[in-house]
């Protein structure tokens, strides 16, 4: 690899480890408030709770990578349109 | 996503400036989660089923193109109430008052 320290690989992998650390958290929180009554009336999970829930936690995750495609699409036509412009200025 | 590209650009054996150069990186990624699970939370409500509805999809996209589009426009705005502080700090209260 040019350029890149085993030192800034490895702060790269931690951030990308805290990063999805970051989403387990929010995915977890979303899909206890999506699936999960605060009745408590039961120990166990129903049926349909757990249903939910692996629904619910297929479907972030589908949503997550949606999302991340569009961004990186989105910041590609960004950086594109940056360099059109740096090289107008040049003409 | 873009801000890999500066990686390679680094200095190697600058620690300090490494993590520092880091944080727009950090910062975006931290975005991105947030943005992910409010979009989830506002446009996936259907868990009869696995797969992402249509409705579903198009709700998140628009969602994530609306929060950036309005995070910009406040930052537009809070930048010229910043600018017009510096300047004139009476002219900034009128402004603000429109």
């Amino acid at each position: 690899m040019a350029g890149i320290t085993e030192a800034q690989l490895k702060l790269v992998a931690d951030l990308e480890m805290e990063m999805m650390a970051d989403m387990y958290n929010r995915m977890s929180t979303t899909c206890q408030k999506k699936c999960i009554p605060t009745r408590y009336k039961d120990s166990e999970l129903t049926k349909g709770e757990t249903v939910c829930v692996d629904r619910c936690v297929a479907k972030y995750m589908d949503i997550h990578d949606k999302i991340g495609k569009k961004l990186t699409q989105m910041s590609q036509q960004d950086e594109e349109r940056v360099k059109q412009l740096q090289a107008q200025m040049q003409n | 996503m873009k801000n890999m590209a500066g990686l390679q650009g680094m200095q190697p054996g600058a620690q300090q400036s490494v993590e520092e150069s880091m944080r727009p990186f950090r910062e975006f990624l931290t975005q991105y989660n947030k943005i992910t699970e409010k979009c989830f939370t506002d446009c996936v409500t259907d868990f009869t089923t696995r797969n992402i509805t249509n409705t579903e999809n198009s709700c998140s996209i628009n969602c994530l193109e609306k929060t950036l589009k309005t995070t910009q426009r406040i930052s537009e705005r809070f930048q010229e109430h910043q600018l017009l502080n510096v300047e004139d700090p009476s002219a900034a209260m009128q402004q603000m008052g429109k």
